[in-house]
């Protein structure tokens, strides 16, 4: 866990996030990624059922049901426990960044202004 | 509510272009995700789009080979799978392309390898002229399954080109200078391209003192018309040693062996690539044949990757100190068949592995719940 958190890239924070309030299917996260990110983050179906595959496999996430609209299947993945604690520390993680980061800058600013 | 019938048709091609991408993913992963890949697709695509973007079939490739690794929370799983892919695929290339060395003309006869000699070098008189018994020879002679344990034990290395030549041993119808650029004048009239001449001294140094300069040298001669490639030494006389000649012919690479290495390698590659993911997929969630499986890998990738290295390494800095109208063949560079005991142990390890994976037990039961949830490694 410790390790799945500490190596966390971009589009699996995003993913995660995106499953945070409730769970979602494959294009579903898709959308809220986008949303997410402001549409600089655009996640191709292939990234995404392997990011899916890894992300069940690490236990984060979890195959919550299956429905079909339209004739499509949709299947819908909900966040674990697991899930929820790794999202939570790289979320720490990015605020703390983000504090020291801003900190600097604000010593910064005063000279270069 | 059903769809407009055009927009159902424009739906339905783009479905079956997206289904025929999907054959990239193994097919136990097709049964339990295709229907929800594809609509996933489906979903992603705007609408009157026909087929799929150049973006969108790269990526499914891509990570439909990832799937075909299984073990999806793997970080190393395409790490090993590549090294087995690339040196399966240099080991089938090789083999191609002994397979299209079978195309090459055969060597000149006696008679004629005596005429290009005379043209060659007119007035000296060559002996020791034989047919060569085979294109590639082992200790003179064509392999057989006699010579299999030779061939196994470290002497792999005698297994070389056959050419066919003479010697001059003794009586030098031209002192060695003039023999040298006479010789290399013949060859340039009849039309062989010839490259530069390497020395090597007779002798090490015995000293001190020791005077370099004072060292006989031989000069070797190489040249390439066509199809076939000449070499020529030439050792001068030295005290207790008398001046020696030797000529001979061997066959260039045929053009032939190139698109079968190619193709070869290819094929070979990919082969090796859906076994090992076979093999990986069958095993993930058996840990003792996993274990296994991973052992096995780790000692078939040591006996071939070492030697190869090592050899291919030696092979560059060979082909950088002299001359080569024609390159060696790919299983020299290979370290084939010198190190061929290492390479048919590794084979023995790759075969008791993929055993161990077909034995029943790996496969993931239809509408299960493990089907669902892959495990980690």
């Amino acid at each position: 866990m410790v390790c799945a958190v500490k190596n966390m890239r971009e589009p699996t924070f995003l993913i995660l996030t995106a499953l945070a309030d409730g769970p979602r299917h494959g294009y579903g996260i898709v959308r809220e990624v986008r949303t997410l990110s402001e549409g600089r983050v655009s996640l191709l179906t292939g990234t995404l059922y392997t990011a899916l595959d890894r992300l069940t496999a690490e236990g984060l996430i979890e195959p919550d049901r299956e429905e079909e609209v339209d004739g499509r299947t949709r299947r819908y993945y909900r966040i674990t426990t697991e899930g929820l604690a790794a999202l939570t520390a790289q979320t720490a993680r990015l605020r703390q960044l983000a504090a020291a980061a801003e900190a600097r800058l604000r010593t910064v600013r005063p000279r270069t202004v | 509510m059903g769809r407009p019938s055009g927009e159902r048709v424009t739906v339905d091609r783009l479905a079956r272009r997206y289904g025929r991408l999907l054959l990239v993913y193994p097919r136990t992963y097709r049964r339990f995700r295709g229907d929800e890949l594809l609509g996933a697709l489906l979903d992603a695509a705007p609408p009157g789009r026909t087929r799929p973007t150049v973006r969108e079939t790269a990526d499914l490739v891509r990570h439909g080979l990832r799937a075909r690794l299984g073990r999806p929370a793997s970080r190393t799983v395409v790490a090993w799978a590549l090294l087995a892919s690339v040196i399966g695929g240099l080991f089938t290339a090789a083999l191609a392309t002994r397979v299209a060395w079978q195309t090459a003309e055969p060597l000149p006869r006696t008679a004629e390898a005596r005429e290009m000699l005379a043209q060659i070098l007119p007035g000296q008189e060559f002996t020791g002229i034989e047919d060569a018994p085979a294109l590639f020879v082992f200790y003179g002679q064509p392999l057989s399954w006699g010579a299999v344990h030779n061939l196994l034990f470290w002497d792999g290395g005698e297994y070389a080109q056959a050419g066919i030549g003479g010697v001059v041993d003794g009586t030098l119808a031209y002192p060695p200078q003039q023999t040298i650029e006479l010789v290399q004048r013949n060859l340039r009239a009849d039309g062989w391209t010839v490259h530069p001449t390497t020395t090597n001294d007779m002798y090490g140094c015995v000293g001190p003192p020791c005077d370099p300069t004072t060292i006989p040298k031989s000069t070797t001669i190489v040249a390439g018309r066509g199809d076939t490639t000449f070499t020529m030494q030439v050792n001068p006389a030295y005290p207790g040693n008398s001046a020696f000649i030797s000529a001979g012919f061997r066959r260039a690479t045929p053009s032939a062996v190139y698109p079968y290495g190619i193709g070869g390698g290819l094929l070979g590659g990919a082969a090796v690539f859906l076994l090992f993911g076979w093999a990986s997929r069958r095993t993930e969630r058996r840990r003792l044949a996993g274990a296994g499986l991973k052992l096995l890998l780790g000692v078939t990738l040591f006996l071939w990757w070492v030697p190869t290295v090592a050899s291919v390494q030696w092979m560059a800095r060979h082909h950088r100190a002299e001359p080569h109208p024609s390159w060696h063949p790919m299983w020299e560079w290979l370290g084939q068949p010198t190190f061929s005991l290492p390479f048919l142990v590794g084979c023995g390890s790759a075969l008791l592995g993929l055993a161990i994976a077909a034995v029943p037990g790996g496969d993931r039961e239809p509408g299960s719940a493990a089907a669902d949830r892959p495990t980690p490694v």
